[in-house]
């Protein structure tokens, strides 16, 4: 450490501090509460007698082997998380996984950590987060993108699900009236019911565009009959964006051109595709508004599934922290804007009127039971 | 000049007292003479590794327009020394001169700055370059890093014919025969205009016609007046061409022997004790034919023939040699005898059992003793102890229920350690720390420790010092009389003529003939080169001056 | 020094000699202060509320330091904690490592003799796959019988695609490295497929994840810690490793072949074969990793159920780890079980706000420092002097003095 490493580390020293050490130092007012009168500040507009008792109650997330920044279900989820900690002021805590043998153990530290509800993310922690709720009564469970046969009669377990049939059922709609093709394509990251949720409604909305039209668009990738269709190749198939790419020029060849990737961040290679095409491919994205979370592919973007994941996670760390945290699963529909269109954004001017009208009354009909979506997928 | 050390040194090794090599350094500040006016004069060097002194207090003078061989066994510290010389080690103490000047070199560079070149015994050359290129390597001096191929070119061709060296500019340095290659490694130091030329063991790699050819090569750069060292342990070649004989034992200069000294006087020098040339052998008892080749031929991977149609037959108490240059299909011949190679057609049998189609395994289990030509590459595995490496190929005998008996091992080891005696601080170390000598006589200990019908030993005394090889040759002759059959391939003449007593010279993969021993050493060299024994005799007996006919 | 002309031998010595290199053990204490100084300076950088006080520095120092230290303390004191605070965290360790010693020690007896196992993946996939598989097919099984079947069935399974690889290298000249990474692709999509299949899904479910493996095939734990059988089969495992290296005629041909394939020819050993056993011993101790995720439980008490990801990097891990134990069984464990104490403290380290990223960083440099001394002698002069004295007698000896 003598010589090399010690110069070495004086150079960096020095130079970083002559290029940022010389601002002023703040006034040292900050009292002993200096660290939770931060975060109770920001919730400034909570009444005083709330706000302490906010500061005291801890939500906990465990992410599955995505991780937090997993521009998918994580991620989405855990928006709600940080979302609950500026707004209703409450500690938080959070363990990302790395892998699946750390479910467990994660779970066990945040309940370790005196968490008072823990929300868990994705069906791979689904039996974790069952036992943990079991051998935990006093402590609320939450998990995303599962409702598991084991938690029936659990108290303090709510399942977190999405009937995104629904909303992919209007994306399918709106992608039939909006190909010149004649074609649209799908492909998933995995054939897993939180995907093919979203294949099935879409390809049921095309179905029904092509009823009420006497049209025969075609879905490409996706067979509702078989329940099989393109998926993204292995390995990581939902961060392989290479591979999403692939799949969606393989699907572009055969004459798509509405793209519906289904595959989290792979579904970033069907952007790109689009992209490139001078207009000719565009997409329409699943999870979070894609004008938002991908915003320089905007001018590809027809119009997103939204998958309020976010809302779902919110909503419910807000009813344990007021006590009104209810065992019932939570299921997002059009009817509780749980899941739904997002907005058309740069389409706006390309989707006719007669669409949107149709799109609003598909809306109302799905939420009057007019129209039935079945998809072996869907919660139930 | 002739300072001998040689005179209070034990007879036998097996009791010596502790080198002194152990010791403090005993010689406390010599007085070393002033360094000569003209050439290269190292004084006291010292050169110390942990407790072991390499070189301890060495003078020598190298004067231009002399041969100077360096002479000493493996381990004596020569290579050392001349890696102080070459710039790759530093000395402890003591001074390098150049003309009276003292020296200092960092790296090879330096040195070779200072006019000093080195011709290593393991060639550094780039094997796909070509020979122009390769003299280029590391000196390129064109203008801006650009490499001047033209005049690496006319470089080697002048060099060449000016030293009758016969190179090509343009061949790729792999498709050289080992000679023509050392020859490059010649030409290296000499575009760099060396006046200290080092030969480190360069004789080693090299069939006899190509020792003449780099014997007369080295005399005429001497002659035009540049100092050479020869770093030999070979006796025949000091005798050959030394002008001045340094010998060198444990590190340090015992001795200074005029260049008319016999063999016998340098060897017993080198050694330290009297030793005997000549392996004491009777008149082989032969009994009956054990060994039959017949008519065997084999194909090496790429398909070539180079083992055409051999067949001879070995008596029990017989000792064949095979002689032939490096490379002509001895090497081939040996390893099928031990099963590794398939054979394109023909049979081996052993006492009438066919060997022909049988594993290594199972032939070695069929009493044969087997010694590889290159001990480091399938001899031993070097990282094991010496004696894990005593039952390398007897570990099944030295285990019980798979698992392996320790206590029979050490046994084993202890007895072999004791009566081959190798010389090693323990049988626990690794047999890459052991010398030369003493690895070959750790694989010979293993073969010849269980009851053979027939050895094959392939240049057992290689890379071994004078004092093991009388102990080897004794070995084998000795194994020999308890009536094995004992096929030895070896290129050194030397070699074959105190073994064998038939001699079979093999040629591209041809057995040329089959003769008795005695021979004279130029009707073989000429057999070697493809000439049949008629015709060989008939040609000597037409040129019979021989200058290389000196036998000592 | 080899030439010594009085060799010693009316002293018997043991064959080998355990000889304890303190300066080998010295420089990797260093290499683990090493990188956990760095990783404290990447810590601080990385931590935004510490870097807000260093730009002030010049006018009070005194924040930025005291910000700094409290940063490093308390996300070393929870790594800390997380691996080694109390029987719980102990047990954790011992938990994690218990499948990366498994695995390691599979990787280290390939390099043994010679072979670069990659398919540790793969090969512990397939533990898993079978042992998961045995583990919940089968029910009504008594614990005795249940529990060693399913441990076999992964162990099998993991040798049989270890020792396909062997067999192939054997046989064509393969090259043991591109066929197990395909063997692990093949592995992984195998996985996955077969999740989708109605013989691993679990009945009541879409998603692909097995059902939960019996209670009679689980490792049995005691109970309230997390230590399992597992981690006693580890070292079980490591014991037998060393015995057959080291004690064994077919552990000294492995050691052979892998020193010197062609005087191990010589000698009369089957190149061949000894690859193939040895693939087949690597994959089937790659197979008991595999078998150690599948039916160890974690703290939730049941195993985690097999799904795609359950495996984790264990066969890759599991390089690092055996090269970190330089292939020998001990250290194979102490590697182990330094990767487990960094995998369980670094989910701790998580909790207070210090990424897991760089748990990941702080292994890689942990493994950088230690699998190379020579950088840290050069990063430390001090450690040099102590070397220059042993490095140069081995010089000297492989040729030096010839």
């Amino acid at each position: 450490m003598k010589k090399s490493l010690l110069s070495v580390s004086a150079i960096l020293a020095a130079s970083a501090l002559t290029l940022t050490a010389c601002a002023q130092a703040p006034s040292s007012t900050p009292s002993a509460s200096g660290s939770t009168s931060s975060s109770a500040s920001s919730s400034a507009s909570a009444s005083t007698s709330t706000s302490a008792a906010n500061a005291d109650f801890k939500a906990c997330m465990v992410s599955d082997s995505g991780g937090f920044d997993d521009k998918s279900f994580n991620q989405t989820s855990y928006a709600g998380l940080t979302k609950a900690k500026a707004d209703l002021g409450i500690q938080t805590g959070q363990v990302e996984s790395t892998d699946a043998k750390d479910f467990a153990t994660n779970i066990q530290t945040m309940i370790d950590q005196k968490c008072n509800v823990i929300v868990t993310v994705g069906f791979l922690l689904s039996d974790a987060t069952v036992a943990a709720a079991k051998a935990n009564p006093n402590i609320k469970f939450a998990i995303v993108d599962d409702n598991p046969a084991g938690a029936a009669g659990l108290k303090n377990f709510k399942a977190l699900v999405f009937n995104t049939a629904e909303s992919s059922f209007m994306a399918g709609y709106l992608a039939a009236a909006q190909t010149k093709s004649g074609k649209v394509g799908t492909f998933g990251g995995m054939k897993i019911p939180t995907v093919t949720i979203f294949m099935d409604g879409f390809a049921q909305g095309v179905e029904y565009y092509n009823k009420q039209k006497n049209k025969s668009v075609q879905v490409l990738g996706w067979d509702a009959a078989k329940q099989d269709g393109q998926f993204v190749p292995e390995p990581n198939p939902f961060d392989n964006i290479a591979g999403g790419k692939t799949t969606a020029t393989n699907l572009v060849s055969q004459g798509a051109d509405i793209l519906f990737p289904v595959a989290g961040p792979a579904g970033q290679g069907a952007l790109q595709v689009a992209q490139s095409s001078n207009g000719q491919v565009n997409a329409i994205w699943v999870d979070t508004d894609g004008c938002v979370s991908a915003a320089n592919f905007c001018k590809s973007i027809v119009s997103s599934v939204y998958k309020g994941m976010d809302v779902a996670v919110f909503d419910t760390i807000k009813a344990a922290q007021e006590g009104s945290f209810s065992s019932d699963p939570y299921v997002g529909t059009l009817a509780n804007a749980g899941t739904g269109l997002a907005p058309f954004h740069d389409f706006d001017g390309q989707v006719s009127a007669e669409t949107k009208s149709e799109l609003e009354k598909i809306k109302s009909d799905i939420e009057a039971g007019t129209i039935k979506i079945t998809s072996a997928a869907q919660p139930k | 000049m002739w300072k001998d050390a040689t005179v209070n040194e034990p007879v036998s090794s097996q009791q010596a007292k502790p080198a002194p090599s152990h010791q403090a350094p005993s010689h406390q500040a010599p007085s070393h003479q002033a360094p000569a006016p003209q050439g290269l004069s190292l004084r006291g060097i010292t050169k110390r590794f942990g407790s072991l002194t390499a070189n301890d207090g060495i003078d020598l003078d190298i004067v231009p327009g002399r041969i100077h061989c360096l002479l000493g066994e493996n381990g004596a510290g020569k290579s050392t020394l001349m890696n102080q010389l070459y710039g790759l080690l530093d000395p402890d103490e003591g001074e390098i001169f150049i003309d009276g000047t003292p020296q200092k070199f960092a790296n090879p560079k330096q040195s070779m700055a200072a006019g000093i070149g080195m011709v290593h015994q393991h060639f550094m050359l780039v094997d796909v370059f070509t020979v122009a290129e390769n003299l280029v390597l590391g000196r390129e001096q064109g203008p801006f890093g650009t490499l001047d191929m033209r005049s690496a070119r006319r470089t080697v061709i002048e060099l060449s014919e000016r030293y009758n060296m016969a190179v090509s500019p343009d061949s790729v340095i792999e498709n050289l025969p080992v000679g023509v290659q050392q020859r490059v490694e010649i030409l290296k130091a000499l575009a760099n205009d060396a006046k200290y030329l080092i030969f480190d063991e360069p004789t080693a790699v090299l069939t006899p016609q190509e020792i003449d050819e780099l014997m007369a090569v080295m005399t005429s750069l001497r002659d035009e007046g540049r100092a050479i060292v020869f770093i030999t342990h070979k006796l025949r070649e000091v005798r050959a061409i030394a002008d001045d004989i340094t010998v060198i034992r444990r590190g340090a200069v015992v001795g200074q022997p005029p260049r008319d000294a016999s063999e016998q006087e340098l060897a017993e020098l080198m050694v330290g004790r009297s030793v005997s040339l000549k392996v004491a052998k009777q008149a082989p008892r032969l009994g009956d034919t054990r060994l039959v080749v017949d008519h065997i031929s084999v194909a090496d991977d790429a398909g070539t023939v180079v083992v055409d149609d051999a067949s001879f037959e070995v008596k029990g108490g017989e000792i064949v040699c095979i002689a032939g240059v490096q490379g002509n299909g001895q090497t081939e011949l040996a390893e099928v005898l031990l099963g590794l190679l398939p054979v394109l057609h023909g049979e081996v049998t052993l006492d009438g059992r066919s060997l022909t189609r049988l594993k290594p395994k199972e032939v070695l289990r069929a009493g044969v003793g087997f010694v590889p030509e290159d001990r480091q590459h399938d001899g031993f595995v070097g990282t094991f102890s010496v004696a894990e490496n005593l039952v390398l190929n007897q570990i099944e005998e030295f285990s019980r229920g798979g698992m392996l008996d320790l206590g029979r091992i050490s046994a084993n080891a202890e007895q072999k350690v004791q009566e081959f005696d190798i010389r090693t601080q323990s049988i626990s170390l690794p047999v890459n720390s052991l010398s030369g000598g003493n690895q070959q006589k750790v694989v010979l200990a293993r073969e010849l420790s269980r009851p053979l019908s027939l050895l094959v030993a392939s240049q057992p005394t290689r890379g071994v010092d004078v004092g093991a090889i009388e102990f080897l040759h004794k070995r084998i002759v000795e194994e020999r009389d308890g009536g094995t059959a004992v096929v030895i391939v070896s290129t050194e003449l030397e070699e074959v003529e105190s073994l064998a007593d038939r001699i079979a010279v093999m040629n591209k993969g041809r057995i040329v003939g089959i003769v008795p021993a005695g021979t004279p050493r130029d009707v073989l060299g000429l057999m070697m080169a493809g000439i049949p024994h008629d015709e060989a005799v008939a040609a000597t007996r037409a040129t019979p001056a021989d200058p290389n006919q000196e036998d000592a | 020094m080899t030439e010594s002309p009085t060799p010693d031998r009316t002293a018997r010595r043991p064959v080998r000699l355990a000889r304890v290199d303190w300066s080998e053990i010295t420089v990797t204490v260093f290499a683990l202060l090493l990188a956990f100084v760095i990783g404290a300076v990447l810590m601080v950088i990385a931590d935004t509320e510490v870097q807000q006080k260093f730009t002030y520095f010049f006018a009070r120092p005194g924040d930025a330091l005291t910000a700094s230290v409290d940063k490093i303390s308390t996300s070393y004191g929870a790594l800390f904690r997380g691996a080694f605070g109390g029987i719980g965290p102990i047990t954790n360790t011992m938990a994690q490592s218990a499948p990366l010693i498994c695995a390691g020690l599979g990787v280290g007896l390939a390099f043994r003799a010679g072979l670069f196992n990659i398919g540790g993946q793969g090969q512990a996939i397939m533990g898993a796959m079978f042992g998961a598989l045995v583990g919940f097919k089968l029910t009504g099984l008594p614990l005795v019988v249940h529990l060693p079947l399913a441990i076999l069935a992964g162990v099998v399974a993991g040798g049989i695609w270890g020792g396909f690889v062997g067999f192939l290298k054997a046989r064509t000249g393969a090259h043991e490295v591109i066929v197990t990474i395909m063997m692990n692709y093949i592995a992984g999509g195998l996985l996955s497929f077969a999740l989708t299949q109605a013989l691993f899904r679990r009945p009541d479910r879409a998603d692909p994840i097995a059902p939960v493996v019996a209670w009679n095939a689980t490792f049995p734990r005691i109970a309230g810690t997390q230590l399992h059988l597992g981690f006693l089969l580890a070292l079980v495992a490591a014991f037998v490793v060393w015995l057959v290296i080291e004690r064994t005629s077919l552990g000294f041909r492995i050691r052979a072949v892998g020193s010197n394939p062609s005087a191990s020819a010589t000698a009369g050993m089957s190149v061949a074969n000894t690859t193939m056993v040895t693939m087949a011993l690597s994959g089937a101790l790659a197979g008991l990793a595999g078998v150690q995720v599948a039916l160890g439980p974690m703290s939730g008490a049941t195993p985690t159920p097999l799904t795609a990801g359950l495996v984790g990097t264990i066969g890759f891990d599991a390089i690092t780890v055996a090269l970190l134990g330089r292939s020998r069984p001990l250290g194979t464990v102490f590697a182990g079980l330094l990767f487990g104490a960094l995998h369980a403290g670094g989910l701790v380290m998580q909790g207070t706000g210090t990424p897991k990223e760089l748990t990941t960083v702080l292994q890689a440099l942990v493994v950088m420092f230690v699998a190379t001394p020579m950088l840290v002698r050069t990063l430390l002069p001090f450690l040099r002097a102590r070397r220059a004295r042993r490095a140069v007698p081995a010089v000297a000896s492989s040729g030096g003095l010839a």
